[in-house]
């Protein structure tokens, strides 16, 4: 998968722009993600219906993957039927 | 429909919490790009906010980092690494105003102070937020505004009456912060039509310090000039001694209105007919303002009497045809529904990063042909930096041998 792809989910509104990508299935809503939406809508499966968030990045622990959604929507990102998880910033701790 | 008067401008902002961001979130306001560059793992120290203002923040809905960051795009960067220094030169390249509140000796250890940046690009402007100043022996300090804007000025000690054990404190979240970046903000803008007129590239400064000496210029010019200095009076409900068109009165409901007309000739008949005892501008105790001044006493117990009798709602529309001076003392609950505040569209809005429902900002205080603002919500750390890279420019190779290397995100 060429970086820079923007892969549309079949199940859901999410569209993401591949970062960094290996040979696996890139899947949202527990269908394979295309550079083209399918006629007929997958259905979302439940175990990946967390939803997606706009300008978040999604990654695997192997940092083989790595995601960023351009357009959030109700599935869940995953590589052959494992769950990315959101790379978020660690900011340090503040408060007044 | 809105005017972008910073159309076309590029700004690279490497500047955390709110008083430097705000200058660049002014700027988006009014149509500049704006690349804010955040560390890639911990991103900008803002966001680590959990609490403020009694108020614990949901990271998603981080109404103090968007305050200061709306509008902007982020790059993730490290800066204590060769190649990201190497990245923030290729921007700094394509930029016109370089923006930072990194202390001196940081923006040396990372080479990012003005002769770096200068070195890539001479005809940037170079514009730093501090503390204190960037001159003098504590040039190297840092601050907030709590300390440097609120307690160092003097704000601190001349908003305490004296009869109170301590000082009161700053009391609104990045109050100094949220001012003096609208004069980075300003000074940039001078700058800019500075360099267009003459080609020069100047450096500019403002301190939280710089700030508070100028919202107290005032004061500061009469104390350097008689040696006095004036300090808030206890608060109190009732009129002044001396003008009872002067004071905070009590409504029903314990709410307050504030008078402030300083000079009533004209405005007598007007008021007590407002209030309900038109008969009052016919006594000749109160129907001059000399006379007024001298049955001070004795108006206020009127006033006191009259706004008693009516809810804070009831005055606040009431007193709206009232030809002398007053305002009503409303919380920014009420600021969010002033019909006014509204009508000159000061409260805009952007959409929640969670998909929620849109969150609601203010806008930077100038307005341009009476149109309202549009912008964006603040971006996520890191969201934009290959977009950014890519349209600046670089070939995906090099972002990919940045990012194994960990220079960026």
């Amino acid at each position: 998968m060429k970086p820079g792809t923007r892969l549309k989910s079949a199940a859901c509104d999410t569209e993401v722009m591949v970062i960094r990508a290996a040979e696996g299935q890139i899947e949202c809503g527990g269908a394979p993600m295309g550079e083209a939406k399918p006629a007929e809508a997958a259905p979302l499966a439940a175990d990946f219906s967390a939803g997606t968030l706009m300008g978040k990045r999604y990654v695997d622990a192997a940092g083989q993957y790595e995601l960023l959604c351009v357009k959030p929507g109700k599935g869940s990102l995953s590589v052959d039927g494992q769950a990315l998880v959101v790379k978020d910033a660690k900011p340090l701790p503040a408060s007044d | 429909m809105s005017t972008k008067v910073m159309q076309g401008v590029r700004v690279l902002e490497v500047a955390q919490f709110t008083f430097t961001p705000a200058a660049g979130g002014v700027l988006a306001d009014w149509g500049a790009d704006v690349i804010k560059i955040e560390h890639p793992v911990r991103g900008d120290t803002q966001r680590g906010f959990l609490n403020m203002g009694g108020v614990t923040l949901d990271p998603l809905r981080h109404t103090l980092f968007e305050h200061p960051n709306r509008g902007k795009r982020s790059v993730g960067i490290d800066l204590s690494t060769p190649e990201g220094q190497e990245v923030l030169y290729e921007l700094a390249k394509q930029c016109d105003v370089f923006l930072t509140n990194y202390l001196p000796q940081v923006r040396q250890k990372n080479k990012f102070d003005v002769e770096h940046i200068r070195a890539v690009n001479p005809n940037i402007i170079y514009a730093r937020g501090s503390a204190l100043g960037n001159k003098g022996p504590e040039r190297e300090v840092g601050g907030f505004d709590g300390t440097c804007f609120w307690s160092r000025s003097g704000i601190a000690y001349s908003m305490t009456p004296e009869e109170l054990p301590g000082p009161i404190s700053q009391g609104i979240p990045a109050f100094g912060d949220s001012i003096g970046g609208m004069f980075i903000a300003g000074g940039i803008s001078a700058a800019l039509f500075h360099r267009e007129k003459t080609g020069e590239a100047v450096e500019l400064d403002v301190s939280l310090l710089s700030t508070a000496a100028w919202a107290s210029g005032a004061v500061i010019a009469q104390v350097a000039e008689t040696g006095v200095l004036t300090r808030n009076p206890m608060p109190g409900t009732g009129g002044a001694a001396r003008n009872p068109f002067m004071g905070n009165y009590q409504t029903s409901d314990n709410g307050t209105i504030n008078l402030c007309t300083i000079s009533p000739t004209g405005h007598i008949r007007s008021l007590f007919e407002h209030l309900g005892v038109p008969e009052a501008a016919d006594d000749p105790r109160f129907s001059e303002p000399r006379a007024l001044f001298e049955n001070a006493g004795a108006a206020s117990d009127i006033l006191i009497k009259a706004f008693g009798a009516q809810p804070f709602e009831y005055w606040r529309q009431h007193l709206k045809t009232f030809s002398g001076q007053w305002a009503p003392i409303q919380s920014f609950h009420e600021l969010l529904t002033d019909e006014q505040a509204l009508a000159n569209d000061m409260i805009i809005e952007v959409e929640g990063a969670d998909g929620g429902a849109p969150l609601k900002l203010v806008r930077g205080p100038v307005q341009w042909n009476g149109e309202a603002v549009e912008t964006t919500r603040s971006p996520q750390a890191s969201e934009h930096t290959e977009i950014v890279l890519m349209e600046m420019g670089v070939e995906w190779d090099r972002i990919e041998e940045w990012k194994a290397k960990g220079a960026i995100a």
